[in-house]
C-alpha cells in the first residue's frame, strides 16, 4: 500500500465491545466500509461484566443467533433477589412459568469468550478489525469528525461518521465535548468479582438445578455490601461461578475498605461460602458501571460521531439492563451512520436521527423512568442496611413462633423493624422507592 | 479460598491481593506506565491517601516519606483512582494499544 495513501472507510467504530461489534455488523451488512478498531490484544479481552446477555438483543442483530453457536454459558432458570442479613438468607426468587419459556430470556456468559466471538460475527458481516490499537484523539475539519488518530505509526485513520463505543471509561467522548464531565463517585459503582471454577455436577447439586441447562442469576441485597450503597451477584457458569459485588465509588472511598476484602467478606458469608466451598480462582477482575444513566448521559451526537453503549452510561442499574442497551443502541447509531451516508449529510443534525430512534425504544423512556434511582441510594444510604436484615428477622421470627402468642410474634416482628427505623419513616422510605421506580 | 482467616475489627477478611493477581494475565508496557503520580508532594500532603484502600488491585502502596508509588503493572484499567484520587493528582491514561490487563474469561 502507498505508504502516503489516506487510510479511508465509511464509518470508524472505537470499541469491539457490545455495542461496538453490534455497530460494526450492522454498518457492514449494510454496505458500509467498517473499521472495528480494538485496544485489546483481541476483542474480549478488555471487557468484564457479572453477568448475563439478554437473548432479545443478540437476536436483534442475528436472527440466525443459534445457528451461529454463541458460546454462552448456561440460559438463566432461576433469578431474583438473594438478602443477607449478617448470617441468614431471605430469597425471593422465581423458576419456571415465565422463566423458564422459550427462547429463555437470559444466559449467563464470560465477556472474554463472548465478546471474540461477537466480533467475529461482525467480521463475517465484512467489518474489519483494527486490533491492539488506542485511539488517542479525533481529527476534525471544521469543528467536524472526520477520523481518529490512533498510537500506531502513521495511525491516521479516515471516515465521516465515528461511533464511538469506548466503554464507561469514556474519555474520547470527554475530549469531544459530548460528556461534561467525568464518571462520577455518587452515580457509579466499582463492582469486583472472582471467577471460581467448580465441576458442573457440584453447580448443580449446590444451587439446585436439574442439568447444565438450568442457571442461577441473583441479585445480593443487604449485608453483601455492609449495607453501603450497592449490591451483589451470583451466576452460575457450566464449570463455573461467578461471584461479585458492587458498591458505589463515593460510598468506597468514604468506608475507607478493601474492595476485595468486601468481596472476600462476602464470599465467607455463612449462606454463602457452601456454594462455592472448593473452588478454584479462575480469574479476578474489576469494571465501573455507570449507574447514573439518564442524568449521567453525554449528548448522544455532534457533527460526524455517535455514542452509545457504557460510554453513554445505558445502564439500568435496578434491572440489570446495560449489555441489552449497548446492542440495540449500536445497532440503532449503525443505522443512522447508513442513513447519512445515503442523505451524503454528516451532520449534527443528520445525526439526531439516532436520538428519534433510542427514543423509540425502551433505552430512553426506561433511563428516564429510572433517572432518580442513584440519588435515592444517596438520600437513602441505610436502605441497604435496614431491609434485607428486617426481612431475614421478621420471616426468621415467623416461622420458628411456634408455642408463643402470635399476637406478641407480630409485636416482636413489628419491633425489629420500628428498632431500627421509625414506623412514618419506614413507610416514607417505601413510597420513595416506589416514586423512583415508577419515575414520578 | 485459604487467603481469609484473619478477621479484623471492622468485620472484613485480611486478603492478600498478590495472590489473587495471579489469575490475571497482562501483556506489560516496560517503555510507558500509563499510570503517574502528578507531584509527589501532593500525595504527601494528602492525609487520607483513599487510593491504598479503593484501588481493587492494590497498585497504590505508601513509601516512606509520605509519597505513593504505583504499581501500574497490576491495573485492570477500571478508573477508580482517576475519578476518586481527593486531590485529582494522578494522571491517567489507557496502556498503549495491546498493552494492559488482558481478560481470559472476563
Amino acid at each position: 500500500m502507498d505508504k502516503n495513501a489516506k487510510l479511508e472507510f465509511d464509518v470508524i467504530v472505537i470499541g469491539a465491545g457490545l455495542s461496538g461489534s453490534a455497530a460494526a455488523a450492522i454498518a457492514a451488512r449494510g454496505g458500509l466500509k467498517v473499521a472495528l478498531i480494538e485496544r485489546g490484544q483481541a476483542p474480549g479481552n478488555k471487557n468484564y461484566f457479572g453477568g448475563a446477555l439478554y437473548t432479545h438483543s443478540l437476536l436483534e442483530i442475528y436472527p440466525d443467533l443459534w445457528d451461529r453457536k454463541p458460546p454462552l454459558e448456561r440460559p438463566v432458570t432461576e433469578t431474583g433477589f438473594w438478602f443477607l442479613s449478617k448470617d441468614g438468607l431471605v430469597k425471593a426468587t422465581v423458576q419456571g412459568g415465565k422463566v423458564n419459556s422459550q427462547p429463555i430470556d437470559a444466559y449467563v456468559a464470560l465477556r472474554s469468550k463472548f465478546d471474540a466471538w461477537w466480533a467475529e460475527q461482525a467480521q463475517k458481516e465484512g467489518a474489519f478489525i483494527i486490533p491492539k490499537t488506542l485511539v488517542v484523539d479525533f481529527i476534525r475539519e471544521n469543528g467536524k469528525v472526520v477520523g481518529v488518530k490512533t498510537d500506531r505509526d502513521q495511525g491516521d485513520i479516515y471516515a465521516p461518521v465515528v461511533i464511538i463505543t469506548e466503554g464507561v471509561n469514556n474519555l474520547l467522548t470527554q475530549k469531544l465535548g459530548l460528556a461534561k464531565h467525568d464518571i462520577k463517585g455518587d452515580s457509579a459503582a466499582l463492582a469486583v468479582k472472582q471467577l471460581i471454577s467448580l465441576p458442573s455436577a457440584t453447580i448443580n447439586a449446590r444451587f439446585g438445578l436439574t442439568d447444565n441447562d438450568h442457571g442461577v442469576a441473583m441479585s445480593v441485597m443487604g449485608d453483601v455490601s455492609m449495607g453501603l450503597p450497592g449490591l451483589g451477584f451470583m451466576y452460575t457458569g457450566v464449570d463455573c461461578v461467578s461471584v461479585g459485588v458492587g458498591v458505589t465509588l463515593e460510598a468506597l472511598r468514604e468506608a475507607g475498605i478493601k474492595p476485595y476484602e468486601l468481596l472476600q467478606r462476602y464470599m465467607n458469608h455463612p449462606m454463602i461460602a457452601p456454594l462455592i466451598a472448593g473452588g478454584r480462582l479462575m480469574e479476578y477482575g474489576a469494571h465501573i458501571i455507570p449507574e447514573g444513566g439518564w442524568k449521567d448521559m453525554p449528548q448522544l451526537y455532534t457533527d460526524g460521531a455517535l455514542v452509545a453503549g457504557d460510554a453513554a452510561s445505558m445502564v439500568n442499574a435496578l434491572h440489570w439492563e446495560g449489555t441489552n442497551m449497548a446492542i440495540v443502541a449500536g445497532k440503532s447509531a449503525a443505522e443512522t451512520a447508513i442513513e447519512a451516508h445515503q442523505k451524503k449529510d454528516f451532520s449534527a443534525q443528520s445525526l439526531s436521527s439516532y436520538r428519534t430512534r433510542l427514543d423509540k425504544r425502551f433505552i430512553m423512556t426506561d433511563l428516564h423512568q429510572y433517572r432518580n434511582l442513584s440519588h435515592f441510594l444517596k438520600t437513602h444510604p441505610d436502605f441497604m442496611a435496614i431491609y434485607p436484615t428486617f426481612l431475614n428477622d421478621a420471616l426468621g421470627m415467623f416461622f420458628t413462633g411456634f408455642g408463643k402468642p402470635k399476637r406478641q410474634l407480630y409485636k416482636d416482628i413489628l419491633k425489629s423493624l420500628t428498632s431500627r427505623r421509625p414506623l412514618f419513616k419506614a413507610v416514607g422510605d417505601i413510597v420513595a422507592f416506589g416514586r423512583t421506580i415508577i419515575g414520578i | 479460598m485459604t487467603e481469609t482467616s484473619v478477621t479484623k475489627k471492622n468485620d472484613l477478611p485480611e486478603v492478600y491481593i498478590d495472590d489473587i493477581l495471579m489469575s490475571l494475565k497482562y501483556f506489560t508496557d516496560e517503555h510507558e506506565a500509563h499510570l503517574k503520580i502528578i507531584d509527589p508532594q501532593v500525595c504527601i500532603n494528602c492525609k487520607e491517601k483513599p487510593c491504598i484502600q479503593f484501588c481493587p488491585v492494590g497498585a497504590y502502596r505508601t513509601q516512606d516519606g509520605g509519597t505513593v508509588q504505583i504499581a501500574f503493572q497490576s491495573c485492570v484499567e477500571c478508573g477508580t483512582c482517576r475519578v476518586m484520587c481527593p486531590p485529582a493528582n494522578i494522571s491517567w491514561k489507557l496502556p498503549r494499544g495491546g498493552f494492559g490487563v488482558s481478560y481470559k474469561f472476563g
